[in-house]
């Protein structure tokens, strides 16, 4: 696999730089028209960590997610992979710099195969001009296998995959990037029952891998499954943090829909640092 | 005795791989036309199908490119005609004949290039832009020329579409050399590759690190060069550039490419594809007229078979996604299941 051009977080970081936060977000805001996405929102991701981003529609989870990804750019605060500074002006800049994201639409090509699709953007290479389509079958094979990621064949066009199997593909392709942080959209949207067990499986793995993963979701079993906090979004703001295992789904579902009351700033510091 | 495998093998065959349906086609009209007309077996009549190929074959080959971005190009009959019109106009002035086909080919990178700009930073329809332009690029050759042909065209420009090496007409040999350039790129680049992911997905393509807008522009000036190219030589062939020259080329450029396999959604094609699809436009006028059906009926029989391709082109897009819309199907009548229980 050719990663030499992926940083991994010690090449981020750099030297003598400490990374015990993989990405903080801090006072960032984003304005569409008359309405406000994002209104000095804070977020901190830690390696071994899944956090959740949960809210309602109109929360501003989405639009967090494309701010750190790169999509948007926040009209104001900072955005820090490793402590360093991030200016992502695309999603392909986010991921040059650490930041590797599963949108919800995949970002697959149904007319091409799997192993295409596991290097769509950077293809393995010979001569510099010249795909080396037998390097990128291998490496998707094996990274699909490593994985657990059960599909007939990497020679398969993505369009015959089912749901499940495209999600997989598009998590394992995030993977193989060997970033720091992976962002990933309602990954568990249209799935069944098994199939999302299955993406729960892989997500958790990543886990142990020292990654950083935030998840934008809709599904609360599958939050209180798989993740670890829980950063709760109402109206554009941060409204709570909560550790996965320090709530329930009563209290989070209370907070989703304004019933509980938004988190002051020391309530939110205060549980972030008993973590 | 069941012949079901039979079937899907055979199903599989004619929407997996165009080409050998084509090449099948071309042969069962050759064996057909050969027990009606001796003129069939005759090498002379095969070399003259080949040479009347080469112009759709080449223009073919960007008009390929292009589909598969995602794009379309109605401008190439125009710009076949222009670069003619300008290479003969530039051989007749006095310049050497290596540069005036270069520019005439420049001509058609230039209007290419307009196209792709338009397209893809304007951000005006594809089909709009290149009728565009096809309009625009003929007024102006004609304008140019005063609606005459430009003859009297030195030897040397004349002998690169009238001589022949090795018993082969260099004309074979250039589209040959083109068709072999344009599938290595498609095939084997990751530029290639790019290509493919754009005209499948551009938003996913882009998301990834693609310029899709860059690439797509790229692509219009190559299929216009193709195109010019494919002009220059008719120049050359003739021995004159006329402002009458391709009209309706375009279409039987597009046609080839789609007979050939080209989807007409993008990202799927190949040059070998339009290549044959070239040679069966070829085989089927030039058939048709040895077999003395009406002028009438033969365009008749070359629409018909774009429709069938064009129809084979839904059918293969439609079973590709048949499995995963079933698989879809399953699981979400399975979620709903589990949700009612």
């Amino acid at each position: 696999m050719n990663q030499s051009s992926v940083p991994g977080p010690a090449a981020i970081a750099g030297p003598g730089v400490r990374a015990e936060v993989a990405l903080q977000l801090e006072n960032a805001s984003k304005i569409f028209g008359h309405i406000t996405a994002l209104n000095n929102v804070n977020l901190t991701a830690n390696p071994s960590e899944i956090l959740a981003i949960v809210g309602d529609n109109g929360a501003g989870k989405s639009t967090l997610l494309k701010v750190l990804a790169g999509v948007y750019r926040a009209d104001s605060g900072t955005v820090r992979v490793l402590g360093r500074p991030l200016h992502a002006g695309s999603p392909a800049d986010a991921r040059k710099h650490g930041i590797s994201t599963v949108f919800q639409d995949l970002a697959l090509i149904e007319t091409l195969d799997v192993a295409f699709n596991m290097f769509l953007g950077r293809q393995e290479t010979f001569l510099r001009i010249f795909a080396n389509r037998r390097k990128m079958m291998a490496t998707a094979e094996a990274t699909l296998r490593n994985y657990q990621v059960n599909v007939p064949s990497v020679r398969v066009p993505i369009g015959e995959l089912s749901g499940g199997q495209r999600q997989s593909v598009a998590i394992a392709r995030a993977i193989r990037e060997d970033n720091p942080i992976i962002l990933l959209d309602e990954p568990t949207a249209a799935l069944g029952v098994r199939e999302t067990k299955n993406i729960g499986a892989l997500i958790s793995s990543l886990r142990t891998e020292g990654k950083a993963v935030i998840i934008v979701s809709h599904d609360l079993e599958f939050v209180f499954e798989h993740c670890d906090r829980i950063q709760v979004m109402r109206l554009g703001r941060v409204h709570a943090i909560r550790r996965v295992s320090k709530t329930n789904r009563e209290e989070i579902v209370g907070l989703i829909t304004g019933a509980l009351p938004e988190d002051q700033p020391e309530d939110s510091t205060q549980k972030m640092e008993a973590k | 005795m069941s012949f079901g495998p039979a079937v899907a093998r055979a199903n599989r065959w004619l929407l997996g791989s165009p080409e050998f349906v084509v090449a099948a086609v071309i042969l069962l009209f050759f064996a057909f036309g050969a027990t009606q007309s001796q003129q069939f077996l005759n090498p002379e009549t095969w070399i003259n199908i080949l040479r009347n190929a080469v112009f759709i074959g080449i223009a073919g080959c960007g008009a390929t490119l292009v589909l598969i971005t995602g794009g379309l190009d109605l401008s190439v009959g125009s710009v076949f005609m222009a670069s003619a019109v300008g290479g003969a106009f530039l051989a007749s002035s006095g310049w050497p004949t290596a540069l005036a086909m270069l520019g005439a080919v420049g001509i058609g990178i230039l209007v290419g290039t307009v196209n792709g700009i338009l397209v893809n930073y304007a951000q005006i329809s594809a089909i709009i832009v290149t009728l565009g332009t096809l309009f625009a690029v003929r007024a102006l050759a004609v304008t140019a020329t005063g609606g005459s042909p430009i003859g009297s065209l030195p030897d040397d420009f004349t002998a690169v579409g009238q001589g022949s090496v090795f018993g082969v007409p260099n004309l074979i040999w250039f589209a040959f050399l083109v068709i072999a350039l344009a599938h290595v790129v498609l095939h084997y680049t990751t530029f290639g590759w790019n290509i493919r992911a754009t005209g499948g997905n551009p938003l996913a393509a882009r998301s990834m690190g693609i310029n899709t807008r860059r690439l797509s522009t790229i692509v219009y000036a190559v299929g216009g060069g193709l195109a010019a190219f494919a002009g220059v030589l008719m120049a050359s062939r003739l021995g004159s550039g006329s402002p009458s020259l391709g009209n309706g080329f375009e279409l039987q450029v597009i046609a080839a490419a789609i007979i050939g396999g080209t989807s007409i959604f993008g990202s799927i094609g190949s040059i070998p594809g339009t290549a044959l699809g070239a040679l069966l436009l070829s085989v089927l006028t030039t058939g048709l007229v040895l077999l003395k059906v009406d002028p009438a009926m033969q365009n008749f029989a070359v629409g018909a078979v774009i429709v069938f391709a064009a129809g084979i082109d839904r059918l293969r897009k439609t079973q590709m996604f048949t499995k995963s819309a079933r698989d879809t199907q399953l699981v979400r009548n399975h979620k709903v299941q589990g949700a009612s229980k």
